[in-house]
């Protein structure tokens, strides 16, 4: 097995199987997963800081066996910041926080490609952050679907004057987040408030929607599963890599943008790969700062 | 007693505020039918419907207009409306003391009783019992569903009734409903009298009974031993859409976006 040690931000690192191809049908080797978190990296951070890291590792690349790790390994280094979480019944686990750069070094040498946050930091458990739609198509229907469904979306919330921001899944779905940043706001309300808006939205386009996770009822339709403003679940952190044949990455748009591609049926775009988003990033900034800091409370509760 | 009242508040004067609930004085004893589908016992609901269109309309395509003449009308807004709304207020604040003796009853409106809250019980009886002494009743404004009556407040028997009271706009003019004064025969007044006399009684209300009511229970009594149920057929539960005030406020947005994209 190679092995190489680094130096980063002083903190030593042993690094594994460099020149292992995890994405084998592409061409994306370990190296390179390194280097795309690396400089994608000061984006990244601030969207993963203080919230348990879920691990989802593909240690022989994304055609084979991968698993979830919750519990922080027993094998982290010292200078992994930790939080404990409770599991209910007294029980506590220990989960690593990803709070900075040789931290997120040492989860991509786990091939840790996708990194799943909750809603909420380890010391806030009950207050999300934000409020998520998880647009997800049903057979017959299309990322462009989603898009559609999400600048719906969009005007709905304008209207309430809660601002949205959206990203790829990176998969076949698009996430809106309306920020919070309040600490009076539980999961209990943006559980209430977004399953309202899901109503709403699938009396209105039947067509187009469904609020219900039951497979027969999404069938050419968008699902938006709003069950996911939950304590115990989580999302694809916004610019972390997805583990598909190609070096996919979960990615922010602006509406103007969305539109654009929706406009013009195009769905390629709407595909952003990891070369493609460190350009973009570097170029545009963060699009996603504001889910972080704008702070909005939910009206009519 | 621990009740369930429509409102809770204090009634206040001068310097006493006294806790209490509001709770009905009378249910209304007519037997109320559901609107069932003939063909399979649905229950049916009511539904606002366009003649024109000939269909439903949903809430979200409703204004309401104040009609000034055949098919001309004064739009109004649900705002509009609200912004006129009394605020809401905890308190029945007596305005004057009254003899409810001078009040016609055609003034009454709706009865209701106070039942005392915890902690108010003393000042309650207090105040009933010196209603009662001067014969006297309180006269208040008070906010009620958005609404705000004029209300008399009077001791009966150690507890307070209220009682809503139409405002003096709402009672028609009855100057043309006597007859004017033509000579009448003495004799026919002495008739009258007479009879009047020998008819006179107490009040008794429990010698009467609403026949009507009375015999439709009777019925329904007699077909639920015969078993003559039928059963609405196993509906769809509709799902809980979240609080009413947020899918009224979604309902109304969500039009809005519509017609706008």
């Amino acid at each position: 097995m190679s092995r190489r040690v680094f130096e980063i931000a002083g903190k030593r690192l042993s690094l594994s199987n460099l020149d292992k191809d995890l994405y084998p049908s592409y061409g994306f080797t370990k190296a390179h997963i390194l280097e795309y978190y690396r400089r994608i990296s000061k984006f990244i951070l601030p969207h993963l800081k203080d919230r348990p890291l879920t691990l989802k590792r593909y240690p022989e690349g994304v055609a084979k066996a991968f698993f979830y790790e919750k519990r922080c390994p027993s094998h982290s280094p010292e200078w992994v910041r930790t939080a404990e979480i409770n599991l209910g019944d007294k029980e506590l686990m220990r989960v690593c926080l990803i709070n900075d750069i040789e931290s997120l070094m040492w989860v991509e040498n786990l091939a840790s490609l996708e990194l799943h946050v909750p809603l909420s930091r380890a010391a806030s458990p009950e207050t999300p952050d934000s409020m998520v739609f998880d647009l997800d198509p049903g057979d017959e229907a299309d990322i462009l679907d989603c898009g559609r469904v999400a600048l719906i979306l969009r005007d709905l919330l304008s209207e309430l004057r809660l601002s949205s921001y959206v990203k790829t899944s990176g998969k076949k779905g698009l996430h809106v987040y309306v920020p919070l940043n309040r600490n009076d706001t539980t999961f209990e309300d943006t559980k209430k408030f977004s399953k309202a808006v899901a109503g709403i939205m699938e009396k209105h386009y039947p067509d187009l929607v469904t609020a219900r996770m039951a497979k027969e009822y999404r069938k050419a339709k968008v699902f938006i599963n709003w069950s996911q403003n939950d304590p115990s679940k989580t999302m694809i952190c916004v610019y972390s890599l997805r583990a598909l044949e190609k070096p996919v990455v979960s990615f922010p748009l602006a509406w103007k943008e969305l539109e654009k591609f929706v406009g013009k049926d195009d769905p390629e775009r709407l595909r952003v790969m990891a070369p493609e988003a460190l350009r973009v990033a570097e170029k545009e900034g963060d699009l996603f700062r504001d889910v972080l800091v704008k702070k909005q409370k939910l009206p009519h509760l | 007693m621990a009740v369930q009242g429509i409102w809770s508040g204090t009634i206040s004067f001068s310097l006493v505020a006294i806790p209490v609930q509001l709770v009905k004085a009378v249910e209304p004893g007519r037997v109320s039918f559901r609107m069932l589908h003939l063909k399979d016992y649905s229950p049916l609901r009511r539904r606002m419907y366009c003649p024109e269109e000939e269909k439903a309309v949903p809430p979200d395509e409703i204004i309401r207009g104040y009609e000034i003449g055949p098919e001309r009308y004064i739009l109004i807004t649900d705002e509009e409306l609200e912004s006129l709304s009394p605020e809401r207020s905890r308190t029945i604040e007596i305005i004057e003391f009254i003899d409810m003796k001078e009040v016609d009853p055609i003034y009454y409106d709706h009865p209701y009783y106070l039942v005392p809250s915890k902690g108010g019980e003393k000042a309650y009886r207090l105040l009933a019992e010196a209603m009662h002494r001067t014969n006297k009743a309180g006269l208040a404004k008070f906010v009620l569903a958005e609404r705000e009556y004029l209300v008399a407040i009077r001791s009966v028997e150690g507890a307070l009734a209220l009682i809503t009271l139409h405002y003096s706009d709402e009672i028609l003019p009855d100057e043309d409903i006597s007859p004017k004064e033509r000579g009448i025969d003495v004799e026919e007044k002495t008739r009258i009298k007479k009879s009047i006399r020998q008819m006179t009684a107490g009040f008794d209300p429990r010698k009467y009974a609403d026949e009507r009511r009375t015999k439709i229970m009777d019925i329904l009594k007699k077909k639920v031993k015969e078993k003559a149920l039928v059963e609405a057929p196993e509906m769809e539960r509709e799902e809980e859409e979240g609080p009413a005030d947020l899918v009224s406020a979604l309902q109304k947005i969500m039009g809005k976006v519509k017609k706008s994209r």
